[in-house]
């Protein structure tokens, strides 16, 4: 910017011709002025530690995602998503009545930008209604919110699903789906699974849940085909999603007296956990 | 002009409703203090505000009763209705004191002096039935009430011009006073200032040199306004002989409602919203001609059968017409797709609910709140589909639980404070984890990372990561000992036995691997609050917090 009025200058000292416009300075003026939504507009930015998970590195506008595991879904969920909130996008969660908010503003999410329609678990009306109305609501949602948190609330009709995903793409909206898999009939674009987990700082007796190491692996179509697996601190001692530091490392600073880290694959499924 | 009034005026009424003759020394005592007394009490040296030992020191016979606002009004009720023999419409300003417009009945009765008189007697007459020798009443009338007010104080003996003018049949004086039309403010002239219902401004006036009412009248009223402010402005205007509250200035207020009715009734969507397009049309030219704009307007819709449907809209700037269409638009789906009513709609009617001034919107430079505008129109919606409930935002305030700490507010209404609920913070605290673990100087609450809530420390709260799935209620739990027996927690927050499994709704029993706790939390004990007991507990992966309350284990939150 600083050499544009210099080059101006000199020529009115020349007395030459009227200066021909600084063509060239308009492409930068552009970019200084213009808001910078263009360059992360074709993905939703994400934790930097959740990046390697994801093909595109953040989250692709009209993908459909799905969350799965035993344990930790919720948390992925959230963690996904905290980093697009915080950077100005809205999310909204639908079906989840009994969301920790707690967490996830810990997690990163922006509460003024979250917006919660539990379906069924309100007071008045949406009892009996809101069952059957959650694609019609699910649908209108994703005119507005650029990022939809979704826990199904039993089956789903094969036409809904593919409705609800032409809607997705068609708005650049993220459809998050929370919970199992089976019950989602499309195939998603991209699947995390929570593959083991193991809570820290809770002994026989004393102590208490200061953090979590999860192993998260991601499975999709396309360029996503090839599993990423990464090891996260979700929630780290602070509530939030932290890189285990390497794989050695954070093996060795487990403190002894907890329960070890299971195989991979080889986690006993706690089927009491229910949302 | 103001209305002629009639203001009978019953002097030291407590006194008189407490039983006690004219002649007898008597005070009525509130707080230690005399509130009201009998002539022959003041005449003993006793007077309003004078502490009760040393009232009866000025008068040692003096009778002493409590007040009692309920006996006053009780006693009065005789006198309301003699006066409401005259005319109906009787204004009562406290037990001893009401008022009466006087044009009706005036004219039927013969002139004011003669309406006066007759109410006087009347009254006196109930007076008399109530006690032989209790003090008459006083009847003055005059323009406007204040001035009526001041003109039965001065009907007494004491007036210029009261007493001994009228008489009844039986030729016993009554205390009227009537002043002529039009000459209220001659009559207040001569008063003083501390008539005037604002102690503290009449002290002021004195002060200023203005000792009568009349000095008062005297002066401009936009210099008294400009001075005084608007109580000034009342007293000049009470002072004038007017009424408190000029007439000329009270406009009704326009009435915005539009309706429309539906014939044949219309059962579908397109056919209401088409009128409802029209409606809303009708209601913002409506609001537009007044300069006004809306924030909130009430659909309200009835149907063949009978059913009464409402419900309020709100937006954050301003509805347009487009904008109200929408939204009736959207609240007749809801209602009509979804199965809320059971017959066509045969009425419609919009109520602008929130009227303001309309001071336009101004749009952010680059575009900024369309998107907003987006989701709030994507809420809207689905507040149109499910309610207005079913759509919330969430803040974080204080509380020891994580179900505790959160506050749902219905998307578009205004946030509370967000320590509503909560407020009252615990004298009795809990323990929480680190204080049992013993580690010194380090708080319990505000470790818990980004959830620093409002309303100060919440001793208890859990620290570490928040749970991600929050059960509320909280549902029930089971857990057992190594001996298959339930661990119990003691008054004094000791668990009987550690727990081996853990059994979380209609699950199977899953075994305990890591486990701590317990943590009292007391709240609210006078508020019929709160006590629990709480623990953690990992079992198969899974984490849980677990609470002992009522006798049985509930699971509070699952770390998901």
């Amino acid at each position: 910017m600083g050499g544009v009025p210099v080059a101006a200058g000199r020529q009115h000292e020349r007395g030459a011709a009227p200066a021909p416009p600084p063509l060239h300075a308009l492409p930068v003026a552009a970019a200084l002025s213009r808001p910078v939504a263009l360059a992360a507009s074709r993905t939703l930015p994400v934790e930097d530690v959740l990046a390697p998970l994801l093909p595109e590195g953040g989250l692709r506008r009209g993908s459909v995602l799905a969350v799965d595991g035993a344990t930790a879904a919720t948390s992925v969920a959230l963690a996904l998503v905290g980093a697009a909130s915080r950077r100005g996008s809205w999310v909204a969660a639908l079906g989840m009545p009994r969301l920790g908010i707690v967490a996830a503003a810990q997690l990163g999410v922006d509460l003024e930008r979250f917006v919660l329609v539990p379906l069924g678990g309100g007071q008045s009306g949406g009892a009996q209604s809101g069952g059957a109305q959650w694609p019609v609501v699910a649908a209108a949602l994703l005119e507005g919110v650029e990022v939809l948190l979704l826990r199904l609330p039993g089956r789903v009709r094969a036409v809904d699903a593919c409705r609800l995903v032409a809607r997705a793409r068609e708005r650049g909206a993220v459809l998050v789906v929370v919970g199992d898999r089976p019950a989602w009939p499309e195939a998603s674009d991209l699947t995390l699974t929570v593959e083991a987990a193991r809570w820290e700082g809770l002994g026989c007796g004393h102590g208490y849940l200061q953090a979590r190491l999860v192993d998260v692996t991601a499975v999709g179509r396309r360029g996503a085909a090839r599993p990423r697996r990464a090891r996260l601190w979700l929630p780290g001692s602070d509530g939030r999603v932290a890189a285990v530091l390497s794989d050695g490392a954070g093996r060795d600073a487990l403190r002894p007296g907890v329960a070890t880290l299971p195989v991979a694959g080889a986690l006993p499924v706690a089927a009491a956990v229910g949302s | 002009m103001s209305g002629r009034t009639l203001v009978v005026w019953c002097p030291d009424w407590p006194a008189t409703a407490a039983g006690f003759l004219v002649g007898v020394p008597a005070a009525v005592v509130a707080a230690n203090r005399v509130v009201a007394l009998t002539p022959a009490a003041r005449e003993e040296g006793v007077v309003i505000g004078l502490r009760r030992r040393e009232a009866q020191g000025r008068c040692p016979t003096l009778q002493v009763v409590a007040a009692d606002p309920g006996r006053d009004a009780r006693v009065f009720e005789p006198v309301v209705t003699a006066v409401e023999a005259f005319s109906p419409g009787v204004e009562i300003s406290r037990p001893g004191l009401l008022g009466l417009a006087t044009r009706g009945p005036s004219r039927y009765f013969g002139g004011d002096e003669e309406l006066a008189r007759q109410v006087a007697v009347a009254v006196d007459t109930v007076l008399g039935k109530l006690a032989a020798g209790a003090g008459g009443c006083r009847v003055g009338v005059a323009d406007g009430r204040f001035a009526a007010g001041l003109a039965a104080r001065v009907a007494g003996g004491g007036g210029p011009a009261g007493g001994g003018g009228p008489a009844d049949e039986a030729g016993m004086p009554v205390s009227v006073r009537v002043v002529e039309p039009g000459e209220s403010r001659t009559f207040l002239a001569p008063l003083p200032v501390t008539a005037l219902p604002d102690p503290d401004l009449a002290d002021l006036l004195v002060r200023l040199g203005l000792p009568c009412l009349g000095d008062l009248a005297a002066l401009p009223a936009p210099a008294v306004l400009a001075r005084f402010g608007t109580a000034g402005a009342l007293a000049h205007r009470l002072a004038s002989g007017l009424d408190p509250r000029p007439i000329a200035g009270r406009v009704p207020p326009p009435d915005l409602t539009v309706t429309a009715g539906f014939d044949p009734p219309a059962d579908r969507v397109e056919t209401a919203a088409f009128v409802a397009r029209s409606l809303a049309a009708e209601l913002h030219d409506r609001l537009g001609e007044r300069g006004l704009s809306c924030t909130r307007v009430a659909v309200e819709a009835e149907t063949e059968h009978g059913e009464r449907l409402q419900r309020l809209w709100r937006h954050d700037g301003i509805l347009t017409a487009a904008a109200i269409a929408e939204r009736v638009r959207w609240q007749l789906d809801g209602w009509l797709a979804g199965g809320t009513t059971t017959a066509g709609l045969t009425f419609l009617r919009l109520i602008p609910d929130e009227v303001g001034p309309a001071n336009g919107c101004q749009l952010g430079f680059w575009g900024g709140g369309a998107e907003d505008g987006g989701v709030a129109r994507a809420l809207a919606r689905v507040q149109g589909l499910l309610g207005p409930e079913a759509v919330a935002t969430a803040r974080i305030g204080g509380g020891r639980n994580p179900g505790d700490m959160v506050h749902l507010v219905p998307w578009g209404d205004a946030p509370d404070d967000g320590d509503g609920k909560a407020g009252a913070g615990g004298v009795v605290g809990g323990v929480g984890p680190v204080g049992a673990a013993g580690v010194a100087g380090r708080p319990a609450a505000g470790s818990g990372g980004g959830a620093t809530g409002s309303g100060g420390p919440w001793p208890g709260r859990l620290p570490g990561p928040a749970p991600a799935v929050v059960f509320i209620p909280p549902q029930p739990a089971a857990v057992r000992d190594a001996d298959g027996a339930e661990p119990e927690v003691s008054g004094r927050g000791v668990l009987s036995s550690p727990p081996s499994a853990v059994k979380v709704g209609e699950g199977p029993w899953c075994p305990v691997e890591a486990w701590a706790g317990p943590w009292p939390v007391e709240e609210r004990w006078w508020d019929g609050g709160r006590r629990q007991a709480r623990l953690q507990v990992v079992a198969q992966g899974a984490a849980y917090l677990l609470a002992r309350e009522r006798g049985r284990w509930w699971v509070e939150a699952v770390y998901d």
